[in-house]
This record gives C-alpha cells, structure tokens and sequence, in this order.
C-alpha cells in the first residue's frame, strides 16, 4: 500500500503540467487533461509496476447543452483490480480527433471505433478504423449518440461492403457462419481462416442486435430507468438491473437499508447460479457428453422455478428499484430456499463427482480453447474468463457492493485458462453461491427494504457503479441532465470486453472445437451489441 | 458407471415436474387450422432471434429440457431453416438484422408457419420507435400466431405451441 500512495504522488508530480485539474468523484480521483498528454499518461499507468494499471473501459459523452464539447473518459484500475483512477479530456469546436491509446494499449481497440461510431470522434493513430456498430448499410454521418440526432429517426439503407480481414496462401479457405447459427442462440458472424482443420484467424462481427440502448435511456428519468437495465441481457437482468440502480442511489445520495443490500446480494447469486449451472451443461454437452446437460439442466430449471415462486418472474424482473428492493422474504420463504438449496448442493457435489472422473471429458475440455494470462491482461478481460486465465479479479472483493462487504466470499482462480479451467471456476463458484445463498437466509438482518429520495442529481454530476455479475464486470456510467432526466448512460457488459479475447484463445483449435470453446466464454450478443 | 445409473435411478422421472400455465390459449384462425393440418402432429421449429434481449432464448432452451421435453409432443428444433417448418422469431427487428430475416423466411420451404414469440417481436415493446429497430415482425414477413410474454414461460410457450398443433 505504501509505495502504491509514492508511486501515485509521484504520478502526480511527474505530470504536473500536463494535468489541468483533478477532483474526487464517489471517491474515484479524476484527473482533466490536454488531449494530447493522453497516451503519455495511459502508458504510464499501464507500465509503472506499482501502479500497474489495466484499461478499465473508456467512452464519450456529449456534453451539449451544458458545454459545447465533447468528453472521453478513460477508467484505468490500479494495482491489478482494486483502484479506479479517470483521466478525461474535452474537444470542443470544429474538432473531431483525438489521440489513440490503442497502438499500445490492446482494450482500448473495440471502444474507439464504438465512440468513433456513436459520436463520430476519431482515436486518430488507431490501426483499425472500420465500423463496428453501424453495419455497411448505414448511412455517412449517422452518429447516434449525438444530442443533434433524435432518437426516432428513421435509417436510410445505402449499399456497402465490410471488408474483412484476409489471410491468403496455399490452402487458406474461409469459413464464413451466421449471423444466424445452428441451435437456439443469439446472431453474431463469425468468419474463420483455416488451413486444414486447426483454425489460423477468427474474425467476429458483432452489433446485428444494435437496439440503441444507450440512446434510450436518455429518454427516461433517472428513475424510470430499471426496466431498460433489465432488457440489456436477459439472462443479467437483475445484474445490469442492480447496477443501473447503484450508479443512480450514489448520483441521489441514497443508503440502502442493510436488508436490502441483503436481498440484492441473494438475488444476484440466484442468477450466477442458474446461469453457472446451465453453462456447466452446456459446455459438456458440446463435447457430446449429454449426461450433463440433462442434469444440469434440471437442476438449473429448479433454480427458475425458484425464482418465479419468490419474484413472479423467472428473470427476477421488476425486483429492483432505487433505493431498494420491490419484495421482502417471509420467514417461511427463507427456509423454502435454504432447502431447495441444499438439495441442489449434494445433487451438484454428486454430477460433479463423475464429471470429474470422466477420462473422454477431460480429455475434450483439457488444453483446448488455452486463454494466455498474458493475452487476457491485454485484453483486460473479466470474469470467469480472467479467473481462468490466473487474474485474480472480481469486484465482489475489490469494489464491495450490496452485502459482499459483509460476506467474506471465496473466488476461485485457476492458472490454465483452458476449457477445463473455465468450467472448474464455474463449479467452484456454483458451490460458493450455494453457500452464500443460505449464509444470507441464516444471517439476513431486519428492518425496511427500501428507502425514498427527495434530492435531485443536477445537470452534468456523475457516477460510476460496478457489479460482478455471473459473466463478469458490469460496469455502468450514468450522467444527470435537466430535469432529473439522463445525459448519458454508458453501459458496458462483460461480453463486451471478452469477445475480442475469443478471437485468441481458438486460435491452432479446430474448427468443430468452436462450439465447446465459444460455449465455455458464454458471451451475450445483446449485453455487447446494446 | 454405477455412480451415473444410481443418480439417474435415484432422480426418477422430472418430465412434467412445472406449474401448469395460466395464460389463456391463443385463438387459431381457420386458415391457420387448415395450414397446420398439412404437419400432422409434429412441428420443426427454427428459431430466429432479431434483436431480443436473449430472455426469449433461454426459455425456448429450456423447452429442450428434461422437465419441459418438447419432443414429446412432436415439438423439435431444427438446425437450418431449409429444415424447419415454423420460424419462431424474437425480438424487436433491429436495423441490422432486418435482411437476414428476410433471407430466412425465403429459405424456409413452404408451407410455413411464423411466430412472434414475446412482447418485443409482437409489438418491439420498449425499443418501439427507436431508431435502431425497423419492427415489429409482422412488418417485415406474414405472422400466423403470437406468444405474448416478456419472456414468455416455457410452459406458456409449450402449451401455445400445443394448440398451434391442434394437441389442445
């Protein structure tokens, strides 16, 4: 901790100049610099070993009517996970560049050509500058995000091509699926260069589900917002829907009452739970071992049934508000839990018991799919995709919400970043969500379940909320604008970092490993594309 | 070996094991009726998802489980949509799936059925408007029936899905 305190005044004192100011928000320092000194400073908090930075997220907000600018937000977290540090810059006028960290720094290559995209600010230096959300078919000049264009404007179809990354010799041939796969599951292209079997390039073409989210909400009050959250990703709903609500009660001032941080925490294990559970079978299925998945799928049907007992609602829809939540559990509620738990406990200890003795299996799932540590921390990737690949990151621990203060959970992390390690990390976490649900029937405190707000955000404050959902870090940006409505609303699913990480860890597999290895990432299309 | 057959054995048979659906049965027009005799008693669904939230996904997968066992009733999921009977589609259509949507429906051999499945396909719900999404469904290709619902139930959609098929 000590030289984490020199190695950040000396941060400050070596870029004195270049800083033109800095304050705390919700206790994240943010630091206004020129945009030029941006890759200077990015790189230094990346490559300083005591700071060791990694790219956080970054996007833009447009900032009209307040200021006639444009901001970029940079989040950087320190020490390998537990400190947030921002570093905005401003370009006003005629304007429309700003420098690109992204030759250096990996993370950032999706999020300047998302910002290039939405707001038309170019990342100038950036190797890579096709669009990624508007398809070929847009029309020149739509940029969606900025306040000059409405939200129910109707798009023009214009011809257009995407151009598509080559690889081209001796018995290269493409193989070119979706955006409509096989199976029940959400469209996405995926184009493969192979040479043989094993696969030498994967290029994934996302945003075929672009619902203009982001653009959505700035329609809605501060407080109406929740029901969008909860239809970002449907099988994240109470994730991104808990996240939505934290960002919004630190802008309002709000405290949570202890039970209902309670609740939050036993809601969003329920969700990593069924999730976790029908992942586990799924993954084994694609190596065609279906045992699994019927019991799995079993158990995780359970799960469901559980919730829409409790909430009404299999997705747990309509759970959260801000300041709180909509439901309280009875005594008797309680106790239904802990033994629908406990019996999923010792039915799960059993499947795992012979998946793990299963020779075919492990066979499928061992080496294939291999996620580099060092490919992940490029890619800043989170969640059970890190865990596997030995980053030690969850912002359950490092950025404590709800009740995760309180419950001194385990976080498995396992060194191979193989198939193996990623269903190892779901099972262990399934066991921890197992306890931690019955820890809060046992522990859960008294009192109210929600609180009301009389204060009012003013135009132009912010706050930033985390919350680890099942996949990984959800992170949320949320800027007031007149009237208690919303500026700006940047949402960024775990999907959305992990994704182009995909594109590594298949490659030298062959192709009819995709499957398994894609299953074992389990990344939202609609959490990514917004 | 005898670990797996003891744990089946123990589990017994789950088939069955939800609450019976509260949603009343949808209206089959007789056209529809006329159509559907053409499948007999079975169906091949693909299903197409134009921009849900993947809600909709996850209950459709779960008709293919244990407890929900679809092909029971002669309901099965079909790979390609040169295999399918129905297309089940889902979600608002956004911009950018529009023409694979299109393309879809003209893969599909004739005859065919479309349905709408959830609030966003049947009515593009909170993204009406918007300008990313071109829906609802019915827009864009012929719908024969609609499952409202955000999502709808698995057993919902098993019992719709029963009546499409004259089971009810």
């Amino acid at each position: 901790m000590a030289e984490f305190r020199e190695a950040l005044e000396e941060f400050s004192r070596r870029f004195k100049n270049l800083i033109l100011s800095r304050e705390m928000v919700t206790g994240i320092p943010v630091y206004h610099i020129g945009k030029e000194s941006l890759p200077e400073i990015a790189l230094y908090l990346i490559h300083h070993p005591n700071l060791a930075g990694t790219l956080s997220m970054e996007w833009a907000a447009d900032l009209r009517p307040m200021k006639e600018s444009y901001r970029i937000y940079t989040l950087f977290s320190l020490m390998k996970k537990g400190f947030w540090m921002i570093l905005t810059l401003d370009i006003s006028g005629k304007e429309r560049l700003y420098p690109s960290i992204t030759p250096r720094i990996h993370g950032a290559k999706w999020y300047e050509r998302e910002i290039r995209d939405m707001f038309g600010l170019i990342a100038d230096g950036h190797p890579d500058l096709r669009r990624l959300v508007r398809h070929e078919h847009w029309p020149k000049g739509t940029h969606p995000l900025k306040k000059d264009f409405t939200w129910n404007t109707t798009l023009e179809q214009k011809d257009g091509t995407y151009l598509y990354r080559h690889i081209e010799g001796e018995g290269v041939f493409e193989v070119p699926v979706g955006p409509i796969h096989a199976g029940i599951i959400e469209p996405g292209h995926f184009r493969f260069s192979v040479a043989g079997e094993p696969i030498m390039q994967l290029e994934i073409r996302l945003f075929w589900k672009h619902r203009g989210i982001e653009k959505l909400f700035e329609n809605l009050h501060l407080l109406n917002g929740v029901p969008l959250a909860e239809k970002v990703s449907g099988d994240t709903t109470y994730g991104h829907s808990l996240c939505y609500c934290q960002a919004v009660e630190s802008l309002l001032a709000l405290d949570v009452p202890l039970r209902a941080q309670y609740l939050r925490s036993l809601f969003l294990e329920m969700e990593r739970l069924h999730n976790h559970l029908g992942d586990i079978g799924a993954i084994c299925n694609d190596a065609a071992y279906a045992l699994a998945l019927a019991h799995c799928g079993r158990m995780k049907e359970q799960v469901m049934q559980l919730n829409d007992r409790l909430a009404g609602h299999r997705f747990l829809r309509g759970v959260n508000r801000i300041g709180g939540v909509t439901l309280d559990l009875e005594e008797a509620q309680l106790e239904g839990i802990v033994s629908v738990m406990s019996e999923i406990e010792k039915d799960f200890r059993e499947l795992s018991n012979i998946l793990f003795v299963n020779a075919s299996l492990t066979d499928r799932l061992e080496t294939t799919g291999l996620l580099k540590e060092r490919t992940a921390r490029d890619h800043g990737a989170v969640g059970v995709v890190a865990r596997a690949s030995n980053i030690d990151r969850d912002v359950r621990r490092d950025h404590p919400f709800a009740a995760y203060g309180k419950l001194n959970i385990k976080i498995p992390v396992f060194q191979y970043g193989d198939v193996r390690a990623r269903v190892r990390v779901r099972i262990e976490e399934t066991f921890e969500s197992l306890s931690i649900i019955q820890r809060i029937c046992q522990e859960l405190p008294g009192g109210s379940v929600t609180v009301d707000s009389n204060k009012e955000a003013s135009p132009g404050e912010w706050s930033l909320s985390a919350v680890e959902g099942w996949r990984g870090e959800i992170l949320y940006f949320v800027m007031a604008g007149e009237n208690g409505m919303i500026h700006r609303c940047k949402v960024r699913d775990p999907s959305f970092v992990n994704w182009p990480a995909l594109q590594y860890a298949v490659l030298g597999n062959i192709v009819p490993d995709f499957p398994v290895i894609n299953k074992s990432f389990n990344l939202s299309y609609s959490g990514n594309d917004l | 070996m005898f670990r797996i057959i003891k744990k089946s054995l123990r589990k017994g048979i789950v088939t069955g094991t939800y609450p019976e659906s509260g949603m009343p049965a949808p209206e089959i027009s007789d056209p529809l009726k006329k159509k559907m005799k053409l499948f007999k008693r079975s169906l091949t669904i693909r299903e197409v998802d134009t921009g849900s939230c993947n809600g909709c996904e996850m209950e459709m997968n779960a008709l293919i489980n244990s407890i929900y066992d679809a092909e029971r009733f002669g309901i099965q999921i079909a790979a390609s949509p040169r295999h399918a009977d129905a297309l089940v589609v889902t979600g608002p259509v956004t911009v950018n799936m529009q023409s694979a949507l299109k393309n879809v429906y003209r893969m599909t051999p004739d005859p065919k059925v479309v349905v709408a499945l959830g609030d966003c396909a049947m009515n593009c719900g909170m993204f009406k408007g918007c300008y990313a999404v071109t829906g609802p469904v019915h827009k864009h290709i012929p719908v024969d029936l609609s499952i409202p619902g955000c999502p709808p139930r698995p057993s919902e959609i098993l019992e719709s899905l029963r009546t499409l098929l004259g089971q009810k």
